[in-house]
């Protein structure tokens, strides 16, 4: 089958997901969300004000309309106002997203091409003292809690030393970089981990293949034969792996992006489901998905650039 | 390993180029705030959180303030050129507003200039948070208040378009700068909504220019100016140029003239060139901040108290050394635990006043608020007329002895007999910290309580519904009148109204509608108390605490107190600029 021809078609499949993304939390906000109308209205609500609010805002509109409301704000991208801050959300969107990006983006990369390689060295030396004291570290990284190493990072690199803003964020390049310097590193130590204990089993899974003892028997280096052979091999996993992360990154990182105050897109959802503010809710649920599929198409692109063997069907 | 070596030095580089990126410096005196939450917009009527109507109040005015130096709490004039003069029924208020008033500039405005305030603008605003389909969260205020507004709003909630310029006979400009305001009762807490957000005066062609988007672009007649408001982590305010002669007071109760608070007497306001507003949810960067001195002022968070503060409620000395103070206040609000009173259960005096014996809110005081509260005796807190002073309810615990007695009276001896009863509160590890204080101390009389947490949201439709048998709760006022309290408590309030217990006793209905159409009078005091003592000795909540804010200040961060009103408060700080740059080597 034509590549675009295959992209074409799992692009296709975008429009039943979202259907079913959308009467999943069509459903959802009907029965188990509270009363927004309640929630907007806060201390002073009355039985008149409640009625006239979920008037106003669409809830005593039939089913099935609300539900096509839904779908409808899916395929156009229009998706109104927040109700609780009555921002309008493609905008709180745009707004977040670069703050977020910032962080996530430059902190992805970094701590995959770390780990990546951090996982190339072990594995060359795996069983060695070396890679034994690399998954201990590993071990010991992921045994803290993520809160702790934000809170002593914060006090210890930038209050006590001063090294890096305790807190805050500037819009612009190069403004922003003194502020998200120190959230990243803690990204990288929070991620290094299972990072490399991830693609360490990956490439311990294709050293162990019969080409690699080939290889070996033609008299290859062990060098040539990690980055030529195995790291290639090992691409296909490692693909999956990165790429799914990508369409989280714009979503930003939650606690990183709450104790730094980077006015990124960490808290938007999480704030919309506690204020029952379907818009936002609805918006955010309905790009993730979107983002999801395109990436997963993505993937699946790419494995047939890594791995000619792979074919699109 | 040479890839390694790159990838170190890039980091090595990064990390070398935010510490020495240094930022421009600043000129004049700016004040550095911090803000625990978001800030929703810049539209006083949805201005309906602390946050959201401090920023409004930086930009927007009303007729009426709060005077900054006296208590307690005294409305002044603001944009009214002096207080109303009221019709002898109380129900006809007349304002005349100052003259000269101008807006912020603005491309709304013909040339960009900002117009003349005007009655008319009052009418227009108060209109706004009346108009149906802006679904103003303010509205509250004067629903059912004003002649002819509830009947406006009707009539246009069905209407597709809002018609501002229908004139409605309660809310009239009968000249340029006289306004009037006819109520359809008397409403002696009336005022007071004046001197809230919510009513702070819009320009028409602002609005209407900018429609959605006037959230966004905030232009009122107030000391500072934001051209356009982003929702972000940093809101930057600068000086309005145009601002009228507004100076600071020369007056002041004598505990603020004690303290050296009429320093500035007579200074033109604003005393600062610019206002920084940080949003910093968590507690930690947020203390940090304030240690480096790049805010200057908090409440202090609750992990960082006992660093802060010594057991016998002082400043500790290394914080006293850098030139910090503290400020203890009290502030207007009362916490409790409400009793279902739709249940027949509840309505057993005997079995509220037992379990309100057995609680020992001194304990509790300890436990979750650092002993830093007042153990609340009944629901109008101090500092507001209504309040006894030193009055002790005959039912505040702990009394387990009497407490077992009264169970007994009640029917239920070591509560034999009573079912197991659930205590919803809202999700949080301290909220559900005490409702296990509260079922260990009610076990003690044989009540069994079962505890359930539940989200904001979820637990404010259970009260409202009425699925909670007790719920634990917390009040802070809208205004300084007793009235804010006591609504808690009266029968036609009842949830979704705000008396969420459902409590209904004639007696107290009766009192509490004699008093809510008296104007402040010594009468009027003595009603409240006495509703205060049935609201004591009826035990329809168990009372918990009032809370008191403990607040740190820089040296040189002057006029700063706490107050429960501080919409407008920014206007008033002033920073002594020599000082802080002496103080910031230090911190």
């Amino acid at each position: 089958m034509n590549l675009w021809q295959y992209i074409l078609r799992r692009l296709f499949y975008i429009i039943p997901t979202i259907l079913g993304v959308a009467l999943i939390i069509f459903v959802i906000f009907n029965v188990v969300a509270p009363d927004p109308a309640l929630i907007m209205l806060g201390k002073h609500a009355t039985v008149a004000q409640i009625a006239e609010l979920r008037n106003e805002l669409g809830l005593n509109k039939p089913m099935w309309a609300q539900y096509l409301d839904i779908v409808k704000s899916a395929f156009t991208f229009e998706f109104g106002r927040s109700w609780t801050t009555k921002q309008e959300i493609i905008q709180m969107i745009k707004n977040g997203a670069i703050p977020s990006l910032t962080l996530t983006l430059p902190a992805f990369i970094l701590s995959t091409v770390i780990a990546i390689s951090i996982s190339l060295v072990v594995s060359f030396f795996r069983g060695k003292w070396i890679d034994k004291c690399a998954v201990f570290f590993c071990v010991l990284l992921m045994s803290v809690t993520s809160l702790a190493y934000i809170l002593f990072g914060q006090w210890f690199f930038a209050y006590k030393l001063g090294w890096f803003e305790i807190s805050g964020y500037e819009s612009g390049f190069p403004n922003f970089i003194p502020y998200v310097v120190l959230p990243i590193i803690i990204w990288i130590i929070l991620s290094i981990g299972p990072d490399v204990r991830f693609y360490r089993t990956v490439m311990l899974d294709e050293i162990y293949q019969d080409y690699v003892r080939t290889a070996k028997a033609k008299g290859l280096s062990e060098r040539v034969i990690l980055f030529k052979h195995v790291l290639k091999n090992a691409m296909i996993p490692i693909i999956t792996f990165v790429v799914i992360q990508i369409p989280f990154l714009i979503l930003g990182a939650l606690l990183l992006e709450s104790f730094f105050s980077i006015p990124g897109l960490g808290g938007i959802t999480l704030n919309g489901v506690y204020n029952s503010d379907f818009p936002v809710i609805k918006a955010m649920t309905i790009l993730t998905a979107m983002a999801y599929i395109i990436f997963s198409v993505i993937t699946d692109v790419l494995y047939t650039v890594v791995d000619p063997r792979v074919r699109l069907k | 390993m040479k890839k390694f070596t790159t990838l170190f030095t890039a980091l090595a580089i990064l990390v070398g180029f935010a510490s020495c990126t240094k930022k421009e410096e600043e000129t004049g005196k700016t004040l550095n705030i911090a803000v625990s939450a978001d800030i929703k917009g810049m539209d006083p009527i949805y201005a309906n959180d602390r946050y959201s109507s401090n920023e409004v109040g930086r930009v927007y005015e009303g007729l009426l303030e709060y005077h900054y130096l006296k208590r307690p709490y005294t409305l002044v004039p603001n944009l009214a050129e002096s207080m109303p003069t009221v019709s002898e029924d109380g129900l006809t208020y007349t304002f005349k507003i100052k003259e000269g008033v101008l807006f912020h500039d603005d491309a709304a405005f013909p040339n960009g200039k900002g117009r003349e305030l005007v009655a008319e603008d009052f009418v227009y605003s108060i209109k706004r948070l009346a108009d149906p389909k802006l679904q103003g969260l303010g509205w509250w205020l004067l629903d059912g208040k004003v002649k002819g507004l509830n009947e406006w709003r009707e009539k246009h909630s069905d209407l597709p378009k809002v018609d501002y310029d229908e004139v409605v006979e309660g809310l009239k400009a009968t000249g340029k700068y006289t306004l009037e305001f006819k109520l359809t009762k008397p409403f002696p807490q009336f005022l007071y909504s004046l001197a809230m957000p919510f009513t702070f005066a819009t320009a028409r062609e602002v609005v209407e220019k900018y429609g959605q988007e006037f959230l966004n672009h905030p232009v009122g007649t107030g000391p500072f100016i934001l051209p356009t408001f982003k929702q972000t982590k940093k809101v930057v305010y600068t000086k309005n140029p145009n601002f009228r002669k507004k100076l600071y007071p020369s007056e002041a109760s004598e505990e603020f003239k004690a303290a050296g608070f009429l320093a500035d007497a007579g200074k033109e306001l604003p005393l600062v060139d610019r206002v920084v507003v940080n949003v910093i949810i968590e507690s930690q960067p947020r203390w940090l901040n304030f240690l480096k001195g790049k805010v200057d002022f908090i409440s202090i968070p609750k992990d960082n108290f006992d660093s802060a503060v010594t057991p016998d409620r002082n400043l500790s000395p290394e914080y006293k050394e850098k030139g910090i103070s503290l400020l203890i206040n009290p502030s207007l609000d009362v916490t409790y635990t409400a009793f279902n009173h739709d249940l027949k259960l509840f309505q057993n005096a005997d079995l509220r006043r037992a379990m309100s014996l057995a609680y020992d809110v001194k304990k509790s005081n300890e436990l979750f608020y650092n002993n830093t509260s007042l153990p609340a005796q009944s629901v109008v807190p101090p500092g507001i007329a209504g309040n006894i002073p030193n009055y002790t309810s005959p039912y505040r615990g702990p009394n387990i002895e009497e407490a077992k007695k009264l169970l007994a009276k009640a029917g239920y001896p070591e509560g034999k007999g009573l079912p197991e009863i659930t205590y919803d509160c809202p999700s949080g590890t301290v909220s559900r910290q005490i409702g296990d204080y509260m079922k260990q101390q009610l076990a003690q009389i044989g009540v069994r309580i079962k505890v359930v947490t539940n989200p904001w949201p979820e637990l404010q439709k259970k009260i409202t519904k009425r699925q909670v048998m007790l719920y634990g709760i917390a009040w802070g006022a809208d205004y300084p009148d007793a009235e804010n309290f006591l609504q808690l408590l009266y029968g036609p309030n009842k949830a979704p109204g705000a008396n969420g217990s459902g409590y209904n006793n004639p007696e107290f209905n009766k009192l509490f509608k004699t008093a809510s159409i008296m104007q402040d009078s010594p009468e009027r005091t003595a009603l409240y108390e006495k509703m205060n003592r049935i609201a004591a000795e009826q035990a329809p909540w168990i009372y918990g605490v009032h809370r008191q804010n403990f607040t740190l200040r820089h040296s040189f961060l002057k006029n700063y107190m706490s107050t429960d009103f501080e919409t407008g408060q920014a206007q008033y700080l002033n920073i002594d600029t020599k000082m802080k740059a002496k103080a910031v080597e230090k911190l």
